[in-house]
């Protein structure tokens, strides 16, 4: 369908011209701290090594020695991943009740659900730490599991909501007319048709729950703490130290990004929860 | 086998009532076709013989049984929807086989019977095809197919056509009924289509408001409408409808006559006008004349094709042994 | 025939446990703002637990209220988030109507540019502060360095010298200093945020009805006109999407807040709530209960607007 337009030869090259130099630009910081991961602390710092330098894989290969980056970043695996299956374990049930017995009520609950995620997370910190310690479950996964998928919860069920609600109706009365049972229509219906939906929220959460910044290094210490924790307490690396840090977090950061550029699409219905197609 | 009773129907959505008290019974092997306008809640009536709404008060019987509260896969139906509602992860093969699986019947008499409904459908090459592969014909045929399948006491189709081209509408409104002669299985249609109605149904329900505005054959329909809505929902074009002194002059309140029983002349007849649009197809033609006594614009349908234009003056004539007379209260007279 | 008690057993799980997440924390929270309860107290050993006796009543609320920083922290959150979404609102419509149409090489450049919404927020923070916007070290102290070894060059030339020989030689910025340091936690998180808005927005502009825009280019309109006047209220909804789920989630801003300045005179409410609780846990819950009550009001009017528009 061509739009009868002026296309000037400024609008046809000046656009990709134009849309190249803003992506460039948007990707540079990472791309600069990769790039500066291959640099010595050294020459990290120095203007003359800007580009041209001697790469080194000194800062990757020393991550653990430096970081002891393997146990901060099994605890963000074991985090995101628990997390993640929780999540879904508790709202796959919850958004297909919604979905496909919604009663009067049911707006109302995924209003609410979404206000959850509202509350200010600073606001209930010491209330946190004082029943988390209370029970003797500071600095555990446990704690840090059920928190980080709580603070998910509401979009997980938002996200599957929407996901099952595209299935349409009179599939399912076909289902009903064909004799299939409630087991059978979850089994040989809805989980196929919404296996995409299903996958890509837990794509989504499990992102979430890696990125997540607050709880996980305000409930955790040593054991349980994650690679934002690891992070965190390098923020203001005394000495020069750009080489390094650049290397653990390209390392921290590396997986998720590479994730979220296989899920665009499901981003951005999960978080606009369904609204922008 | 497949004789189905309404008894004292009612449903109500919330606060709102759709369907006062209905009765209703549909014979063993009746072709039966529920029309009227959009909102008559005829497929409300068909989704609760099927047993996808609840009914609000009454009684469904199948064959003498009381089936209101048993549920829909148990009522020996099957129904084709009218976006056709396949299994879309699922292949036309398995898409038929479905119901047959879901009754738990074993391997080799699903095939068997898979391959006789694709056969006598015509779809023995598209087994392994998945629905999205389809044209919209040939969903049409799975979906019939899959109700096949099931050998219900009755079928139930929720404005099947709808959804189709033209050309292709006609072709498959023939092989419904080709289907209806040959399994002689009781069928319940719904269509706002009169066109459909009127060549399908061996019987016609005609609904508005939830209300039955009367039920008959087509003929019947056609011949003796019961009320001015009948008259005015039946036949294509509309009958001419009219009230005030012409009516009053054949003794009712309001009088209709089809376009088809009035004729024209071009200098002399009961009721003048000017012809307004006169659209040709060769085989009739249908004249619209404007500023006669009767208010409105009347329709009329000739045979064949006649030398009318725009602006010319015309005599119209009604066939006195064909009118419609009504009273005050709409029904017939 | 519907079972009515099943779907409702489906859903309790995530009803309660939402319910408790959402109750039992900010009813201690609740409890601990009308008391008197700190970490450490020599004076008064009583206060470190946290016991009714220690009544205050609003104390501490008129204590958190009175505080020079309180009053501060609510301009600055707001301040931050208000910037955040202009900018990336802004920012994001034009970036997306620039990608809307075809181009080479259009998959990689999405691809670049949603990157950075993937980034931990404590990786973007220490990213830019230190290897960015780092006075010395980083590129901004290079960059300033390099254009003042040039424009130190250029004073050398006859005739310009005199011209650039009144240019002031440039100061890198120190971005944790006090007034700067909200500014680096803006252009931060605009610069992680920004892809999401244009990822939206995107997908919105694909469902834009082609045969409108043909029609107003028939009518005469021009680039700016069918701008305004078709792409502009195509995107009411989406944009008033992102700026919701934006202010849900930048209300709560820490870890940039911290990493960048330690809140060295920019701390906004949680980071606030975060310097009280080392001792004082009384104003810290007050605290938390005014945060509380901002972060509603903010919610009212936004699940209003996404409970119109969304529930079909």
């Amino acid at each position: 369908m061509a739009i009868v337009s002026a296309n000037s030869n400024i609008s046809r090259y000046g656009r990709p011209v134009l849309a190249w130099g803003v992506a460039l630009l948007f990707f540079f910081p990472i791309f600069w701290m990769v790039l500066t991961s291959f640099k010595t602390d050294a020459d990290a710092v120095k203007p003359e090594f800007l580009i041209w330098f001697k790469p080194t894989l000194d800062n990757y290969l020393n991550l653990t020695e430096n970081y002891d980056y393997w146990r901060f970043a099994t605890n963000s695996v074991i985090t995101s991943v628990c997390a993640t299956l929780f999540t879904l374990v508790v709202g796959v049930p919850a958004a297909y009740a919604m979905a496909f017995n919604p009663s009067r009520a049911t707006k109302d609950i995924l209003m609410w659900m979404l206000s959850t995620k509202m509350l200010p997370a600073a606001a209930v910190l010491y209330p946190m730490i004082f029943l988390a310690k209370g029970i003797g479950l500071y600095d555990t996964h446990v704690l840090v599991i059920t928190v980080v998928s709580l603070i998910n919860l509401p979009i997980a069920i938002w996200m599957l909501f929407t996901y099952f609600k595209e299935i349409p109706k009179d599939i399912i009365e076909a289902g009903k007319m064909d004799g299939v049972s409630t087991w059978g229509e979850v089994k040989e219906i809805l989980i196929p048709l919404a296996w995409g939906g299903i996958a890509s929220t837990a794509l989504i959460i499990f992102i979430f729950c890696w990125n997540e910044a607050y709880w996980t290094v305000r409930l955790t210490t040593i054991d349980a703490a994650t690679l934002s924790k690891l992070i965190e307490g390098n923020r203001a690396p005394e000495g020069l130290f750009f080489g390094r840090l650049s290397a653990v977090s390209t390392a921290a950061v590396g997986p998720i990004v590479v994730l979220g550029w296989f899920c665009q699409k499901q981003l951005v219905q999960g978080l606009t929860f369904g609204a922008v197609k | 086998m497949g004789r189905i009773v309404l008894n004292n129907v009612t449903k109500s959505f919330g606060e709102t009532q759709v369907i006062p008290s209905l009765d209703l019974t549909i014979e063993d092997g009746e072709f039966a076709v529920f029309v009227g306008p959009s909102g008559c809640g005829k497929s409300t009536l068909l989704r609760m013989i099927a047993g996808l709404e609840e009914l609000t008060s009454g009684h469904i019987e199948i064959d003498g049984d009381d089936v209101t509260q048993v549920p829909p896969s148990k009522r020996g139906l099957a129904m084709v929807f009218q976006s056709y509602a396949l299994y879309p992860h699922m292949t036309v093969r398995k898409n038929i086989a479905f119901p047959l699986r879901m009754e738990g019947r074993d391997q080799s008499q699903i095939n068997k019977k898979v391959e006789a409904a694709a056969r006598s459908l015509n779809l023995t090459d598209y087994l392994d095809r998945k629905p999205a592969a389809l044209s919209g014909g040939q969903r049409q045929r799975v979906a019939i197919g899959r109700a096949i399948v099931r050998n219900p006491s009755a079928f139930l189709f929720d404005e099947p056509l709808s959804n189709l081209d033209a050309a292709l509408r006609v072709g498959m409104r023939l092989e419904i009924s080709e289907m209806h002669k040959s399994m002689k299985t009781t069928m319940i249609y719904v269509t706002h289509d009169q066109v459909e109605a009127m060549t399908m149904a061996d019987k016609i329900v005609v609904l508005q408001a939830g209300v039955i505005e009367q039920v008959g054959t087509p003929l019947e329909l056609y011949h003796t409408p019961g009320n001015v809505f009948v008259a005015g929902f039946i036949g294509s074009p509309k009958m001419n409808i009219f009230s005030g002194s012409e009516a009053e002059k054949l003794g009712a309140h309001t009088a209709g006559v089809r376009p088809e029983h009035i004729d024209i002349d071009l200098s002399d007849g009961t009721w003048k006008g000017t012809v307004g649009v006169a659209e040709h197809l060769g085989s009739d033609t249908f004249v619209h004349v404007h500023d006669t006594v009767l208010g409105d614009l009347v329709t009329v349908r000739v045979a064949g094709d006649v030398a009318v234009k725009h602006g010319d003056t015309i005599y119209l004539t009604p066939q006195m042994d064909k009118i419609h007379k009504f009273d005050e209260r709409g029904l017939r007279v | 025939m519907t079972n009515r008690s099943l779907p409702r057993l489906l859903q309790a799980p995530a009803v309660l446990l939402l319910l408790v997440w959402m109750l039992v924390p900010l009813s201690i929270t609740l409890y601990f703002s009308f008391i008197r309860y700190v970490l450490n107290s020599m004076r008064r050993p009583e206060w470190t637990k946290p016991a009714l006796s220690n009544w205050r009543g609003f104390g501490n609320y008129e204590f958190v209220l009175n505080n020079k920083d309180f009053i501060l922290a609510i301009q600055n959150s707001l301040l931050i988030v208000c910037s955040i979404l202009i900018l990336t609102v802004i920012f994001g419509v034009l970036i997306a109507v620039l990608i809307n149409k075809t181009f080479m090489g259009r998959g990689v450049v999405r691809v670049l540019l949603i990157s950075p919404f993937f980034v931990m927020p404590a990786v973007n923070a220490v990213l830019w502060i230190n290897m960015i916007l780092d006075p010395v070290l980083g590129l901004q102290g290079l960059a300033v360095a390099g254009i003042n070894e040039v424009i130190d060059g250029l004073r050398t030339f006859p005739i310009l010298g005199g011209f650039f020989s009144m240019w002031p030689e440039l100061e890198p910025i120190s971005f944790r200093a006090t007034q700067t340091s909200a500014y680096a936690v803006i252009t931060m998180v605009t610069w992680q945020w920004t892809p999401f808005a244009v990822l939206i927005f995107m997908t919105s502009l694909q469902s834009e009805d082609q045969q409108q825009k043909e029609a107003a280019v028939l009518d005469g309109a021009g680039t700016w006109s069918q701008f305004r006047f078709l792409t502009l209220p195509h995107l009411a909804r989406p944009i008033a999407i992102v700026v919701m789920i934006q202010a849900i989630f930048h209300l709560s801003l820490y870890a940039e807040i911290e990493i960048v300045s330690r809140g060295n005179g920019n701390k906004n409410l949680p980071y606030l709530i975060g310097e009280f609780a080392n001792n004082n846990i009384g104003a810290a819950s007050a605290t938390g209960i005014f945060a509380v009550i901002l972060a509603n009001i903010v919610a009212i009017f936004l699940l209003r607007m996404i409970g119109k528009t969304l529930m079909d």
